[in-house]
């Protein structure tokens, strides 16, 4: 059971299993962090989405690649209906957080129904033949989607921080995930910001999507449980910090394979949960790591700094 | 007859859960998803206390239900001595966590369920059947009443101010974590009470009876029938029985009704949140008229419409 | 002389923000202090260190020689500390008389045990009372049953503050007590809080209003950028000419 090659394995499979859960955590703690809402019709995009690219692939013979283009465009338009209409017509309505949470889960579990009519609760697989390259290294089995699921899912990790980093919009976003009032002040619209993250939640719950479905079928249920993960993975990571989020689903996802080595298959689904309840025991505020303090006036912040926001405060 | 006196029972243990959610989440504002959980845990707690610990029925269905409302402890504390937020995600933990837990053991009867559970009457007559819903039917209406007079009254008028405010409640020197762990254990208890009557009629209990889409089905009775009303949750407890039996009228194929009454009823609640918020029953908040002259209007924020709905 | 408040070296920072640093103050029954500062300074911060709204990072809060600094908001609320907020935030579902009624340091009915209690009539009775004889010290009597939403910013403050006295203990933080507050009111908060002091409680006044913190206040501390520059009467701060510059030249 210590085999070295074993445990790299164990350690190599997943970490590449972790990719989807690492850009579905991203698109979650995303929009939690700038809207402030828990987004709980995200497993509706992903449904969405699986069931746009299996129509496209396996009614319409197209291409893959215009498949995931559809499946994008059809989960970017639901998830900017979801905020231009209903997140806004509450916002405007002044709603109490309870209501956001009664919207999203009812509008998830709304299209699971209608995923359900129209697809049956079977689990469907994209595509017929999804058999993997395989290749061995030093006794480890190393697939090819392995390779572009980290490919892709750390790129595209690596590509958002630059952008919000280095770019004017993604400056624009943080500052109103800081504070959207005094944003606005300073003249940014909120409700554009709002927007992009949403559709940014569109784009990688796409991209995961598409990692996911060319491993694993699925069923329209299937995404209410797979959110799970990326709210224990936003939960431990801090909320706040979309990236401390992923690194947490990447520690997650090595902690659930591991546990196969000690625990029984049938209790594995478990070990999310528990990892869920210890997350919000122990470690409420997330597991913050001294020395992420900015500086007084904003320079060197981990996110770019709202260093508008900072030089004024709304509290006296 | 037979009909009328099962779907009766359904309606009456509706009834129950609805009046109890609307306790959790619309008084004490409270997100949980977790209620079909306690539901379990009540029918579950009660069908093996009587079967392993010989315990009469009625006692068993009173200890189901405490059973039901203590675990609810273990789930709302933690959550809540952090924040409001959390009590959300821990309780889809909860109730994910449990079910998957229910259908591994094998003393529950695993993902096949459990069945031979001890009926409440020795016999299934006609006359022990309209008895059961008798039972079921007075417990409902106690449900609604107790949940009435909790937010009646000084507790109620504390309850509505932690809604209102809870931070400047705190502040007065009220303990919130306390009131909402209260609230969440007796809402979760009828939940239990509820789901021991299930279990002691239908003699069966399946995990699959208690996934999420309950909660689904539970916002929508609350939703539908209108937030903190009194009457609004039998209401909606009421159409949720009647719905689909009336789509069941249409004979379509079982595969597609079951899809087909969860699109209506999870419609009907996305169509009520944006259209008639306060549901069938409730009144509509308007912003108070102001008859001073007023110079100094208020930072805003400050005037927030009451959260109350009608008795 | 007794003291009913202290803090020592509280500290608070937001991300890069210093909300407080090492505050020190001490606050005696019977006294009126200001807290005076530009915008910004962490007057209400401080406000909600003390009180716990917001956990503190270092220091210590006590309250009558008990340690209050791991105390939640609720229990420091019952040792005796009561405060006013800067934005009301009465109730708004709650009649102006059970806005009051809900607020004295120990509520009767905390848990559903309250509507079974013996004597809960009593009680509710003598609570009633109680929060009728605040609302005239503030006189406002008259809107016992209206909501707040219903009455002007001035009144609301007046009610908060009524509000905020039926916590019979002795510290007494008013945060911009006079903002929107006009005529025979202005006069009548004056003589009001003054009375309270004498009565042995230890006030600390956030205001911008200066001549009501010259009029009213013992004593000041001039706040600047989560720090206390500067401690003494309001007269010696008023005529710092450092002080007026940052007052006014931020």
């Amino acid at each position: 059971m210590l085999d070295p090659v074993i445990l790299i394995q164990v350690l190599w499979t997943s970490v590449a299993s972790a990719s989807f859960q690492v850009l579905f955590t991203i698109a979650f703690a995303l929009v939690l962090k700038v809207t402030g809402i828990w987004n709980f019709t995200q497993p509706a995009l992903m449904g969405v989405a699986f069931y746009a690219m299996y129509v496209a692939v396996n009614w319409f013979a197209l291409p893959l690649l215009l498949a995931v283009l559809a499946a994008l465009a059809a989960s970017a338009v639901l998830s900017a209906g979801i905020e231009r209409i209903a997140f806004r017509a509450l916002r405007r309505r002044a709603e109490e957080p309870i209501t956001y949470f009664i919207f999203t889960l009812i509008f998830a579990q709304f299209v699971v129904f209608v995923l359900t009519l129209l697809f049956t609760p079977e689990p469907l697989y994209l595509l017929a033949d999804m058999v993997p390259q395989i290749w061995l290294v030093g006794g480890v089995v190393v697939t090819s989607w392995d390779l572009i699921a980290i490919v892709l899912s750390a790129g595209m990790t690596a590509a958002l921080w630059h952008w919000l980093r280095a770019t004017r919009q993604g400056q624009f976003m943080i500052a109103v995930a800081d504070n959207a009032d005094l944003a606005e002040i300073y003249g940014i619209d909120k409700e554009r910001s709002f927007l992009a993250a949403m559709l940014l939640a569109a784009l990688f719950t796409t991209a995961g999507t598409y990692l996911f479905a060319t491993k694993l079928a699925l069923f329209p249920e299937l995404p209410l449980h797979v959110m799970l993960f990326a709210v224990a993975a936003t939960i431990l990571g801090g909320i706040g910090s979309v990236f401390g989020a992923a690194a947490a689903a990447v520690a997650i996802s090595v902690l659930q394979q591991f546990s196969v080595l000690v625990i029984a298959s049938r209790w594995q689904p478990l070990v999310v949960f528990a990892i869920l309840f210890i997350a919000i025991i122990l470690f409420p505020n997330g597991v913050r790591w001294r020395g992420r303090q900015r500086i007084a006036d904003g320079r060197h912040s981990e996110d770019g700094g709202a260093a508008a926001a900072s030089s004024v405060t709304t509290q006296d | 007859m037979e009909f009328l006196a099962s779907m009766a029972i359904g309606v009456g243990i509706f009834v129950i859960l609805a009046s109890s959610f609307n306790l959790i989440i619309g008084h004490g504002g409270l997100m949980s998803i977790a209620h079909p959980i306690f539901f379990a845990l009540g029918g579950y707690g009660s069908a093996l206390l009587a079967r392993d610990l010989g315990l009469g029925v009625p006692p068993a269905i009173l200890l189901g239900a405490l059973v039901a409302g203590a675990a609810s402890v273990a789930l709302s504390l933690p959550a809540l001595r952090v924040s409001g937020d959390y009590l959300v995600i821990a309780s889809i933990g909860f109730q994910l966590g449990l079910l998957q837990i229910i259908k591994n053991l094998d003393w529950t009867g695993g993902a096949g369920g459990l069945a031979n559970i001890r009926p409440l009457f020795a016999t299934y007559t006609i006359d022990t059947k309209l008895a059961y819903v008798a039972v079921v039917g007075v417990l409902a209406v106690a449900t609604v009443l107790a949940v009435r007079g909790l937010v009646a009254g000084p507790y109620g008028r504390a309850i509505t101010a932690m809604r209102d405010d809870e931070e400047a409640f705190r502040s007065l020197g009220r303990n919130a974590t306390a009131i909402k762990v209260t609230l969440f254990a007796i809402g979760s208890m009828f939940a239990g009470l509820a789901g021991a009557l299930y279990a002691h009629y239908y003699l069966y209990l399946s995990p699959e009876q208690f996934e999420i889409l309950y909660s689904a089905a539970m916002l929508t009775m609350v939703v539908v029938g209108g937030v903190r009303t009194t009457w609004g949750p039998a209401l909606g407890a009421l159409l949720l029985q009647v719905l689909p039996q009336a789509i069941n009228f249409l004979k379509l194929p079982t595969a597609l009704t079951g899809p087909l009454q969860g699109i209506i009823f999870t419609g009907l609640v996305l169509f009520f949140l944006f259209t008639r918020p306060q549901g069938l029953l409730g009144t509509r908040w308007s912003p108070p008229a102001r008859p001073e002259d007023d110079d100094d209007a208020p930072p805003a924020g400050d005037i927030m419409p009451p959260k109350t709905g009608v008795p | 002389m007794t003291t009913a408040l202290e803090v020592r070296g509280l500290t608070k920072r937001f991300g890069g923000i210093v909300v407080a640093e090492s505050i020190a103050a001490r606050f005696e029954a019977g006294r009126i202090v200001g807290l005076i500062g530009p915008n910004g300074a962490g007057k209400s911060s401080f406000f909600n260190l003390v009180t716990g709204v917001v956990p503190a990072d270092a220091g210590a809060v006590l309250i009558n020689g008990t340690d209050a600094t791991r105390l939640p908001m609720h229990a420091r609320a019952r040792l005796g500390v009561a405060r006013t907020w800067q934005h009301v935030r009465l109730f708004a579902s709650l009649t102006v008389l059970e806005n009051l009624m809900i607020a004295p340091r120990r509520y009767h009915a905390e848990t559903p045990l309250a509507l079974v209690a013996p004597g809960r009539h009593e009680t509710e009775r003598r609570l009633r009372e109680r929060a009728m004889a605040q609302l005239e010290k503030v006189r406002m009597v008259d809107f016992a049953q209206r909501r707040p939403g219903e009455l002007s910013f001035g009144k609301q403050r007046l009610i908060s503050l009524a509000r905020a006295l039926m916590n019979d203990g002795n510290v007494l933080l008013l945060d911009e007590p006079m903002a929107g507050v006009e005529g025979p009111a202005y006069e009548a908060i004056k003589a009001l809080v003054r009375a309270e002091a004498a009565g042995g409680r230890a006030v600390c006044i956030v205001e911008h209003n200066i001549s009501f913190v010259r009029d009213l206040c013992d004593s000041a501390l001039f706040m600047f950028q989560g720090r206390i520059l500067r401690a003494g009467t309001v007269s010696e701060l008023i005529a710092s000419p450092e002080l007026t510059e940052l007052y006014f030249g931020t």
